[in-house]
Order: C-alpha cells, then sequence, then structure tokens
C-alpha cells in the first residue's frame, strides 16, 4: 500500500485513483484533518486524497504523517 | 484599468496546532482590503494547478490563486505595494511567495503570458525565465520571502487567467433552489455562472433545462466565462432533471 521513496517518505502507491482505499485508509487514521475546500478532490469527506497532510507527487502522494 | 493580481507559494505545510492560511484565502484578504480602500472592484479567484514535479519545491499541491479587479490607474503602485507587504507579512515563515500583477491592456504579447502558463503546467521552469518575460511585458513581478520561487507560478497563473480556460473557481457557489432542482436560466440569472455546460455532449444547455444541483458547486473557467459543468442523467433517476453538476472528483482536472 506504501513504498518508501528515496527521501524515506511514505508515497501511497495506490496512486491517485484508488478512491475507495484511501477513503479506507483515512477513516482508520488518527492525523487525517480535512484541507481547505479548494484543495479537496475526493466526494468522500474522509480521505487522504483531501488530508492536509498529503503532499502529491506526480504519480499519487506522500503522506507527511 | 483591469488589472490581474496572482500570487503563488505564500503557505506552507499545516502541522498539528500550526494553522497556515492558505494562498487562496490570503487573496481573498487582499481582494478585501482593495474594495475596503475603495480601489477598485475585484472578480472572484480562479485556482490553476501547476506542475507537480520533484524539482519543483511546492507545498502540497502547487497552485497559484488569481483574479482580476477594474482600479483606477492611480490606485496601480498603493495597490501592488500593499500587496507586497501583505504577502511579506502575512505568508507562512518558510513560504516563497510571489507576486504578479499585470495591466492587461498593456501587455503587448497576450499569447507570451498565456504560453508561459500551460508550460508551468508542463515543463519546470526558472525564476529568471519569469522575470525576464514579466520585464518585456510591463508585469509587475516580485518576490516576498524565502527563495521566491512563487514569481514562477504568479506569472503563470496570471497567464492562465488571461487565457481564459484554466482553473476551477475558489470556494463553493450558494445556488438557491427547490429540491435542489433548478434551470440552466435560473442559475445563470443568479450572477455567479455565465454558463451550463456539458463537456461529454458538447452542448450549452438551454434556458429551461433543468438541473440537479449536488453538494460542491463549483464554476470553472473556460472561455473567459464562469461555466457550471454538469453531465447527463438517466431517465430513470428522476423524471425531471436530466443534468446534474459534476462532483469534487470530476472538477480535479480543471
Amino acid at each position: 500500500m506504501w513504498r518508501i521513496t528515496d527521501k524515506e517518505q511514505r508515497e501511497f502507491s495506490g496512486g491517485k485513483e484508488d478512491w475507495a482505499v484511501v477513503a479506507r485508509i483515512a477513516e482508520n487514521c488518527r492525523e487525517f484533518k480535512v484541507d481547505d475546500e479548494d484543495e479537496m478532490v475526493a466526494d468522500e469527506p474522509i480521505s487522504c486524497y483531501n488530508c492536509r497532510f498529503r503532499r502529491w507527487t506526480s504519480d499519487s502522494f506522500i503522506c507527511c504523517k | 484599468m483591469r488589472i490581474l493580481v496572482s500570487i503563488d507559494d505564500t503557505d506552507t505545510m499545516k502541522m498539528d496546532g500550526v494553522e497556515v492560511r492558505g494562498t487562496g484565502e490570503l487573496a481573498g484578504l487582499i481582494i478585501k482590503a482593495i474594495e475596503k480602500q475603495g480601489w477598485g472592484r475585484c472578480a472572484p479567484i480562479t485556482r490553476h494547478q501547476l506542475l507537480i514535479h520533484p524539482d519543483i519545491a511546492y507545498t502540497s499541491h502547487n497552485s497559484a490563486m488569481c483574479f482580476a479587479a477594474d482600479i483606477n490607474k492611480s490606485f496601480l503602485k498603493p495597490l501592488i505595494d500593499f500587496a507586497s507587504d501583505f504577502l511579506a507579512r502575512e505568508s507562512a515563515p518558510d513560504a516563497d511567495p510571489g507576486l504578479c500583477v499585470a495591466v492587461t491592456e498593456r501587455i503587448s504579447r497576450p499569447g507570451w503570458l498565456i504560453g508561459f502558463g500551460y508550460m508551468a503546467k508542463n515543463i519546470v521552469l526558472t525564476k529568471e525565465k519569469a522575470y525576464d518575460l514579466a520585464q518585456r511585458l510591463d508585469i509587475h513581478l516580485s518576490e516576498h520571502g524565502g527563495t521566491g520561487q512563487g514569481v514562477i507560478g504568479a506569472l503563470a497563473g496570471a497567464g492562465l487567467r488571461l487565457g481564459g480556460n484554466d482553473g476551477r473557481f475558489k470556494g463553493k457557489l450558494k445556488i438557491k433552489a427547490e429540491n435542489d432542482m433548478i434551470t440552466a436560466g435560473e442559475i445563470c440569472s443568479q450572477g455567479k455562472v455565465d454558463m451550463v455546460k456539458c463537456l461529454e455532449e458538447g452542448i450549452v444547455l438551454q434556458d429551461d433545462d433543468v438541473v440537479r444541483l449536488g453538494d460542491h458547486i463549483k464554476p470553472v473557467w473556460l472561455y473567459g466565462k464562469s461555466v457550471l459543468l454538469v453531465y447527463p442523467l438517466k431517465e430513470e433517476v428522476t423524471n425531471r432533471a436530466c443534468w446534474q453538476t459534476y462532483s469534487k472528483s470530476q472538477l480535479r482536472d480543471f
């Protein structure tokens, strides 16, 4: 589910369209915090894709927590 | 005169206990100040997605925020001075903020600025290129902290807004409608949407076409207009509305 980058950061291996999986991860994440409304991209409010601690990468995102 | 004000890279990753204002919020505060001072009237803010690349030091999503304003010529310098001080003061300490203010009728080669905007969505650009173009086009471009890399996004944001075919509007739109059903004509008459369009079918909705509103109503910047995008509903879903507004995930690519 996660791969470790060269900078030792956790990058989600499912890419940018794995809506159900990131919703499930976020539901079980104690660190989840919703980002500004303008930066939300998932229809599920609780989703890593909508989290203020995700940093988008070319293929996916890094979890900064 | 009409100006475009564009800012980028004003924030940092928000961590626990530290609230950092986003770039969009700062753009909104600049608008409030412009209107409070009586310098002019501002149009809504658009958000423009730029390239996500390992060589670019963005915070979390690499987007620029831009708005247009109609001001008296005499207020241009005070406005630039205010926005510069404001960004230096209000941006996050680790941010690299950039400010662009372009007087649209002075831009001798609009295509160059628009082209720069699209390049910033596709390739890694340098500050030098941004400053060089701004100087050639008589556009104000300045940095207000950190590395100042935000000047690239700020200039690109102005180009993309000028081009009229990129980005989505900041904030959610509130549209008054009974049972979330409303005609395209009524949507446009409420003043914040110029056109309701279905890209899949390639058509602009007629005034009496009925739209079902979702919970995330956000127009995009297309054809130099505020365009509300909809997709066709299957007939069995509802016997009245034939169209549904885009959801967040459908709007992601704008």
